[in-house]
């Protein structure tokens, strides 16, 4: 089966390729390799791009082929971070903690542990009492099952109201966007037990793996990033492929003509918005211990709306486009605020793009929306029609 | 009446002194305490001083509080002003001056505890002073810290009182030392009793005061007036605190001891034979501890169970520092009785709160709901027309420095921008966009980034100051509970004037007609020649301008900055989603129930606007699914589908 | 020739306009039935009560041998318990081949994993093939649905239809749009699809209704005027009045 689906899908072949590849020359050219022409930093800035390609393609997915616009899905990639944010800050004060407490004249029960560790943990909340939600963090494999099933469960929670009371549309939007809104306050708190605006931080360094130079860190992170976009592509081509795939643009195009047809059209939507929410879990897990830190302000309403940004840029409705999309604004992003993109000098006035990305980016955005709504993507086609006719 | 009798008895005792001597005697009297006065024997040179009910002995009092009093070498006093070596006197009875050599004088200096009685005898005097203001300034003296020796001048100076707001002032505050001091308890009972009508912060306080209680804790029952008998086992980690610092028990081991004890006592590598390896568990080393205790090396451990069993022994109570049970009984009747006027205030208040939240909320979303509902358009570039219309007032106040002319000026100046750029909005980008809700979503999308970050670059990311008049400054106070500031009510008044200026616009004028026409079936009115491309203009205007006169609405009681346009456009969906598309009632009914939910959620958790503001999100996902239309929701064919 | 579905007693309003009012319609298995009305007679809002759309403020519908009620049922359900619908516009789904479209509709299970791995029956080519024949589409399977005519459109939709193996179609309005030769087409295939199910068509067209030569429901003010034949109900004063007559 999965040969048929492969010779259907030539493109799914074409793009694991490039991947690949891409991935062998960073590979190469990067510190741990010895060569250099790559910094870490930059390594670590193409690993995160790479997760942000994983987050956009699964955006893709739930807007671009199944028509529902989620304005939430940057936070489940949050709480995905999050989740595996915990274990390595516990485990990772844990390391300290016990090492700092091994002079002690008297070996230190667990106890002593414990609360040494809530205290340097969330002593910047003013308490040192482990919150219930910690209770996992301590395990590395129960909080790499959280990263996959809090935001699958809380999707499908969310989904299951939301699409049950027939909420469709553009109030649909508006309620996932009231969702982000809602996480985000509440991560803000200094009682959720997150550790409220200071977030969680220190994540580039793995507990365990002290040995290990960032540098050949950041390229491990790396080829993982790679592989979960590749399988990420993978499993979202063989799912938009097919007769699931029809049934899903299906519902895109005309939700009640589905219905008709006899399809549970809710059971559908959900299944989308909550598979797409675990892989944007994955694609959090994978970011943040590249990024080092995480702070609610990750999560508010507008990150969403940049993801959106980056799938109709790329051109929704295909995953490489998605890919695109997110690679080229995030890089573009990081170049222009980064203060390396020159100023230009009018005479009268100077454009400091670090002062002018943004407004270029909305205005492209609208742009793109009006009259590219194909995003880049579309050039694909436009060439290939142009191949066809020469 | 009674007041007024006590009154009366007061200045018919003080008369006869006053005739029968001058200061200078009465002074003389007393000259060793005067002289070095001290806060014990100084008390009844005050009284015989104020007995004598002369009208000098204020000035004296004065004077000797700010160390203007000399002493002959005779003993004689006189009020004295030092310039090198002379002295300007001044005779304490007959106010006569003369000058004289420093060098015979010395100088009184009254120690701050002195001279703090001394001002409280002065109050006495102060009270019927024919100065009205140095009365009012004494009155608030009283009010600052109250004591019973000013109960009786205070009582005897309301009759003579000429000023009628002091004079209330003056019997409320004679009320409350009444209750407080007074020497009869039927006195004290009624005053109590009259103070259960009092919401005032004042008088809550007095009747707490009568009500305020020490702990204790003892082996029988206590004999006085019992407040509680307390469960020491409730919070037994205090009650053993308290416990320990009567000194009826020894201090309870914490860890930190046990650990420290048991650093104390290694002896070669070992813990009482335990090896120090095997300290890595609280068991282990309870187990060491006890073979210490065992040894009469560290004192016995005091475990859970031993402490609970020590307080139970011991009985823990609090006792009103009031012993009469009649008068605390009274007062805390009384007190109940304000906590239930309190609480209907406050509800009241809350009410208040919730109504001017609402109508910012519906300022903010009425022109969202305008643009929704006529061309099922949603702007998501609506919280930057609100932070334009803020601007337009800031740049206005830079130009106009009078607060109400340029208010004036930039009220319709707002509307007027923020028209005109909904109608380029419009025109430019919303036009080639209809049918397809969710594109324009994201146009808007990028529009408000581009005009966010615009706003960033022209006017910085600080916070810019749009300040109101000053006769919008205040609040207005109904008592110490209910205020709202000025402010508030002019922006509930600028709602419900745009609430009854949108109902006049879409019911009864032409633009609303054919507003309304385009709204239920676009083709037929525009076979009937309205044009819908106009009318589509004209709507998305209004709703911007609308947006802007609310941006300088909001802009006067919060912040201006770049993002406060994000702040409110989140609620300003959930106000119109909740509400019902299309209805601007809806839109009202929508902005009340977020506007009371939000400060219903702040109520029941004050300390946490970012949780009321959580919970009212979650609360406004679970209301769409029992009514996914909104609160006033279309039916049948016209809700479209 | 026995009951299959029963409409009795129904009424639904939209904000006081009575759009049904005390509706009772039988219809038999198999059966082929034409319902004509005016304008606003509450045609379509019959389909719409018939397939879930909308929910009657009274009245019975009632389903097959074992009785069911139907009124409990989301549209899903409904068209899974054997009740396919035609719209009066073509809602193909344009972005996707012909062969997409039916083989969408064929009758399989219809869960999400069902679909994800691929458990639906073997024979698929053939049906989606004996559909594409039965309504002439065979040449066009891999073009894309919105490219088709108008007509062929329609078609596409009754093939889809069809494909379902619904016991009870609902059929609104087949005909509009069409020349006279695919009209014929079109009566045929409805006629052939009536010898095995019961079909329900709503049609302006009395030629198109003639041609069916079947039992007609004549509605007026959301309740029923007149049935029997067309020759019948042509006759009837009262239908005279409201329809014929205007």
């Amino acid at each position: 089966m999965q040969n048929t689906f492969i010779a259907k899908n030539p493109s799914v072949l074409w793009f694991l390729l490039g991947l690949s590849i891409f991935t062998v020359v960073v590979s190469i050219l990067s510190e741990a390799a010895g060569t250099a022409f790559i910094s870490t930093s930059f390594l670590k800035t193409l690993g995160k791009t790479l997760c942000l390609c994983l987050v956009a393609i699964a955006m893709d997915v739930v807007w671009g082929y199944c028509g529902i616009l989620s304005l939430g899905h940057f936070a489940f990639f949050g709480i995905g971070g999050y989740a595996i944010g915990m274990w390595l800050m516990y485990d990772r004060t844990k390391d300290i903690v016990v090492s700092s407490l091994e002079n002690n004249i008297l070996p230190p029960t667990p106890e002593e542990i414990t609360t040494a560790i809530g205290t340097q943990i969330f002593g910047v909340v003013g308490s040192t009492d482990f919150p219930v939600i910690w209770a996992f963090s301590h395990s590395l494999s129960l909080q790499l099952l959280a990263v996959v099933f809090v935001p699958g469960v809380l999707a499908l929670v969310f989904g299951w109201l939301a699409f049950r009371s027939r909420v469709t549309g553009v109030y649909l939007s508006i309620l996932t966007q009231a969702m982000t809104l809602a996480l985000s306050l509440y991560f803000f708190q200094n009682d959720s037990g997150l550790r409220g605006n200071n977030g969680l931080s220190g994540l580039q360094n793995i507990p365990g793996l002290e040995a290990v130079s960032q540098a050949t860190l950041s390229l491990w992170f790396f080829w993982a990033s790679a592989s979960a976009l590749g399988a990420g592509y993978l499993l979202f081509a063989w799912m938009t492929s097919g007769k699931f795939g029809s049934v899903i643009r299906a519902i895109r195009d005309n939700e009640a003509r589905v219905r008709f047809l006899g399809y549970h059209v809710e059971s559908y939507k959900l299944f989308i918005f909550t598979i797409t929410a675990m892989v944007a879990g994955v694609a959090g897990a994978l970011y943040y211990p590249q990024a080092g830190i995480i702070n609610p302000a990750e999560i508010a309403p507008i990150a969403s709306i940049y993801l959106v940004v980056w799938v109709a840029i790329g051109g929704r409705g295909r995953l490489y486009g998605a890919v695109i999309g997110a690679a080229v604004v995030s890089l573009m992003s990081s170049w222009f605020t980064g203060g390396s993109a020159p100023d230009i000098n009018l005479g009268i006035y100077t454009v400091k793009w670090t002062d002018w990305w943004l407004v270029l980016l909305g205005v492209t955005f609208v742009a793109v929306t009006l009259f590219f709504p194909k995003g880049i993507g579309g050039l694909f086609d436009l060439l290939a029609r142009k191949e066809k006719q020469s | 009446m009674r007041f007024a009798l006590i009154a009366l008895i007061l200045t018919i005792c003080s008369a006869p002194a006053a005739t029968a001597q001058n200061l200078q005697s009465i002074l003389q009297t007393f000259t060793t305490e005067i002289a070095k006065p001290s806060r014990g024997t100084v008390g009844d040179t005050l009284d015989a001083i104020a007995a004598s009910g002369l009208p000098q002995a204020t000035p004296f009092l004065e004077q000797w509080s700010e160390k203007n009093v000399w002493q002959r070498n005779d003993g004689m006093f006189f009020i004295g002003l030092a310039s090198g070596d002379t002295l300007a006197l001044t005779d304490i009875d007959t106010q006569a001056i003369s000058t004289a050599q420093k060098s015979d004088f010395k100088q009184l200096k009254p120690n701050g505890g002195v001279r703090r009685l001394i001002g409280t005898a002065l109050v006495q005097f102060q009270l019927i002073d024919p100065d009205v203001s140095r009365r009012t300034t004494a009155v608030a003296s009283i009010a600052r810290r109250p004591e019973a020796a000013q109960l009786a001048p205070l009582l005897a100076s309301i009759d003579p009182e000429v000023d009628a707001s002091l004079k209330a002032r003056k019997i409320q505050l004679a009320n409350f030392l009444t209750a407080r001091f007074a020497g009869g308890p039927v006195d004290r009972i009624a005053a109590i009793d009259s103070l259960s009508t009092d919401t005032s912060v004042e008088a809550r306080a007095v009747l707490n005061l009568i009500l305020t209680t020490t702990s204790g804790v003892a082996s029988a029952q206590p004999t006085g007036n019992i407040a509680a008998i307390l469960d020491p086992l409730d919070a037994p980690i205090v009650s053993y605190f308290a416990l320990v610092d009567a000194g009826l028990a020894v201090a309870k081991q914490t860890p930190a001891d046990i650990k420290r004890a048991l650093e104390a006592n290694i002896i070669d590598g070992r813990i009482a034979g335990f090896p120090l390896a095997q300290m890595d568990n609280a068991k282990t080393r309870e187990a060491a501890y006890a073979a210490l205790v065992d040894d009469g090396m560290v004192p016995t451990l005091i475990t859970d169970t031993l402490r609970d069993a020590t307080l139970t022994d011991h009985i823990f109570y609090e006792l009103y520092d009031e012993p009469n049970a009649t008068i605390t009984a009274a007062a805390i009747s009384a007190l109940a009785a304000v906590d239930t006027r309190v609480a209907t205030a406050k509800i009241a208040d809350l009410t208040l709160d919730a109504l001017s939240l609402a109508s910012i909320f519906f300022l903010a979303a009425i022109g969202l709901a305008i643009t929704f509902g006529v061309m099922g358009v949603i702007n998501m570039a609506h919280g930057e027309f609100i932070m334009m219309g803020a601007y337009t007032g800031f740049v206005v106040q830079t130009f106009v420095s009078n607060y109400t002319v340029s208010l004036i000026i930039a009220l319709p100046l707002a509307f007027a921008v923020t028209f005109g750029a909904g109608v380029v909005m419009e025109r430019l980008v919303i036009r080639r966009l209809y049918h397809r809700p969710l594109e324009t979503l994201l146009a808007t999308f990028g529009i408000s980034i581009a005009l966010q970050q615009l706003a960033k670059n022209i006017f910085g990311t600080q916070a810019r100051p749009l300040t109101s008049p000053d006769w919008l400054a205040g609040a207005w106070v109904f008592n110490d509970v209910i205020q709202i500031s000025y402010i508030r009510i002019a922006i509930f008044v600028l709602a419900l004037m745009f609430l009854c200026l949108i109902i006049h616009i879409l019911k009864r004028t032409r633009l609303g007609l054919e507003v309304r026409a385009v709204t239920q079936n676009p083709g037929m009115a525009s076979s009937m020649g309205i044009d819908p491309d106009r009318i589509n203009m004209m709507t998305f205007g209004l709703g911007s301008g609308i947006a802007g006169i609310a941006g300088v609405a909001i802009g006067l009681y919060a912040k201006v900055t770049s993002e406060m346009g994000s702040d409110y456009i989140v609620q300003s969906f959930m106000t119109v989603v909740v509400g019902g598309v299309g209805n601007v009632w809806g839109t009202l009914a929508g902005a009340a129930m977020i506007g009371f939910g939000q400060k219903g959620i702040e109520w029941l958790n004050p300390s946490n606007t970012l949780a009321a503001q959580t919970y009212m999100i979650l609360f406004v996902i679970l209301f769409i699914q029992f009514r996914p239309k909104g609160i006033v929701a279309l039916k049948g064919r016209a809700a479209g589908d | 020739m026995n009951t299959l579905f029963e409409v009795s007693g129904v009424s639904v309003s939209f904000d006081g306009f009575k759009a049904i009012n005390n509706l009772s319609i039988q219809i038999g298995e198999p059966e082929l039935r034409a319902i004509i009305g005016p304008n606003g007679a509450g045609k379509t809002t019959f389909m719409d009560i018939v397939t879930g759309k909308t929910k009657p403020d009274e009245g019975y519908v009632i389903w097959g041998e074992k009785s069911v009620s139907l009124l409990g049922m989301s549209e899903s359900q409904i068209a899974q318990a054997g009740i396919g619908r035609k719209f009066q516009k073509p809602t193909v789904f344009e972005a996707q081949t012909v062969r997409e479209n039916i083989t969408m509709a064929l009758k399989n299970p219809r869960r999400p994993f069902d679909l994800l791995f691929n458990r639906v029956a073997t024979d698929t080519e053939d049906r989606v093939r004996a559909i594409s024949d039965e309504i002439g589409l065979t040449d066009a399977l891999e073009q894309t649905s919105g490219a088709l005519s108008h007509g062929q459109k329609q078609w596409l939709e009754i093939g889809m239809l069809l494909a379902q193996d619904p016991r009870l179609l609902l059929v609104d309005e087949p005909a509009a749009g069409m020349s006279a030769v695919e009209r014929e087409q079109t009566t045929d295939i409805l006629v052939r699809a009536a010898k095995t199910r019961a079909v329900v068509v709503v049609e302006h067209d009395m030629d198109f209704i003639r041609r069916l030569n079947c039992k007609v429901t004549v509605l007026h003010q959301g309740s029923v005027l007149a049935e029997g034949s067309l020759d019948h109900v042509t006759k009837n004063q009262d239908v005279i009045d409201v329809y014929l007559g205007r």
